[in-house]
């Protein structure tokens, strides 16, 4: 514990220093997986599908705000599923350009939700989405996660129906929005997951905020317990197939995940809680004050010290 | 000479203004209504425009059935549906953001009162350092 305790200071400290390279590595990461992941998946424009392209637009990232690479990576989505299919292009631009101006308006910051969604879910690990978000931030989050799930099943809906949607220009174009939103709208697993990272954010949120020792981790614990019985329920009611294996799996990753982060960033050490209690004119105060925890990370320098003799004279 | 207390307290401030400037400046230029009014326009465009967009894919979803119905009085009553459907959600939305903006002018408004507070500090500092420096002049001319 002490040991990680240091390198989490030195990690700070390292971070102190070199803030503004580190958060650049991150942008472009975070971009160019965006893009390799979007040309893996729905890479249907051949001439986007050329691996330099993750790369270039990665680089151009990491120097443009969190706002922006969510645009350019709905751009690029669109332009991917427009090659498949204009009608899908059109509904999902509809529904970003929607959410972008009634949500975004009001509540900014986390918008770059919509587009990590997604992306976990590729990396089959979406179920660290509401623990992080109850234990970080609003609860208001809970809607750009929800259009997060509800882009990744679009984008599944594209993947798997690709030669279909593309081979059928003999259909009556009504015909085609009726079936594609009649389809995207009655995915009984989307909503099973919806339901699943909403009650999940709703749980580690308000045990988050419990007066309790060890709330953190009660919390992801108690959000990564809801979000499986949600799945098994799902799967009963629904009918919905969720493969076991690979659900515990990112199960138990999203939660170690989760762990880290409250390391990072909530260590306290409940062993030492104080209690104290007085009163004014007006209430009683119970306080319940937990320390810190703070460790000074060793600094050893070795000095060499030379001899007169060995210096060489000028 | 180095102040060590000045560049605290304008360390301080820098600091204030670069995390809160963003949200407090604008503030200090409106009333309450008009800050909150003028949000509220935005928004109220803002939602007209996302109606629209819906209405077109609704219209292409239910064409069929659209084009099928022959008679004026039930598309005067879906018309009429729809004209519901954009009232309703438009004061559910301006309610929300009535809500939103009137919260974060207050916000800002206490921001501004701690930051106005720390100005007034750093000045008196300055008056202070003035009288002596006049005292230290007089001082040495006399």
């Amino acid at each position: 514990m002490m040991g990680l305790l240091v390198m989490k200071e030195r990690l700070k400290v390292l971070y102190g220093r070199y803030d503004g390279f580190i958060n650049a590595l991150i942008r472009f990461l975070l971009a160019f997986v965006t893009f390799f992941m979007l040309n893996q998946n729905i890479g249907y424009m051949a001439k986007l599908k050329n691996p330099v392209v993750p790369v270039v637009l990665g680089l151009v990232c990491s120097f443009l705000p969190y706002g922006l690479i969510s645009v350019l990576a709905a751009v690029f989505m669109l332009v991917h599923i427009y090659s498949v299919s204009f009608e899908i292009s059109l509904i999902v631009g509809v529904l970003l350009l929607v959410i972008a101006t009634l949500y975004c308006g009001l509540h900014g910051g986390d918008s770059f939700l919509i587009l990590v969604t997604p992306i976990l879910f590729l990396l089959k690990i979406p179920y660290v989405v509401p623990l992080l978000v109850g234990l970080s931030g609003s609860l208001v989050s809970v809607v750009p996660v929800s259009c997060g799930v509800f882009i990744y099943y679009i984008l599944l809906y594209v993947k798997q129906n690709a030669g279909v949607l593309t081979n059928d220009a003999s259909v009556d174009i009504t015909q085609k929005y009726v079936q594609i939103i009649h389809s995207m709208l009655s995915n009984q697993l989307m909503l099973v997951m919806l339901i699943a990272f909403i009650l999940g954010t709703l749980i580690v949120y308000m045990i988050r905020n419990l007066s309790i020792d060890y709330s953190w981790i009660f919390a992801i614990i108690a959000g990564t317990i809801t979000q499986l019985v949600v799945i098994f329920i799902g799967d009963f009611v629904f009918n919905v197939s969720v493969p076991v294996g690979p659900l515990l799996i990112g199960v138990l990753v999203s939660a170690l995940v989760a762990g880290i982060y409250d390391f990072f960033v909530f260590a306290v050490d409940y062993t030492r809680t104080e209690y104290t209690q007085f009163e004014d004119d007006d209430y009683y105060y119970y306080v319940k004050a937990v320390p810190k925890i703070a460790v000074s990370a060793p600094d050893v320098k070795v000095q060499k010290i030379n001899s007169r003799s060995h210096r060489t004279p000028r | 000479m180095l102040n060590e207390d000045k560049i605290k307290l304008m360390t301080s401030i820098s600091l204030f203004e670069q995390k809160e400037g963003k949200h407090i400046f604008p503030v200090n230029r409106y009333f309450k209504s008009d800050y909150v009014s003028k949000y509220m326009i935005r928004s109220f465009f803002g939602y007209t425009f996302s109606y629209l967009l819906v209405m077109v894919i609704w219209i292409l979803y239910s064409m069929d059935f659209l084009i099928n119905q022959s008679s004026l009085e039930s598309l005067t009553a879906l018309g009429w549906r729809a004209a519901s459907v954009y009232v309703v959600g438009l004061a559910v939305y301006l309610v929300v953001t009535w809500i939103v903006y009137a919260k974060r002018y207050d916000y800002a408004r206490r921001g501004l009162k701690v930051y106005m507070a720390k100005l007034r500090r750093l000045e008196k500092r300055y008056e202070f350092q003035d009288k002596t420096k006049e005292l230290e002049k007089g001082g040495r001319t006399s």
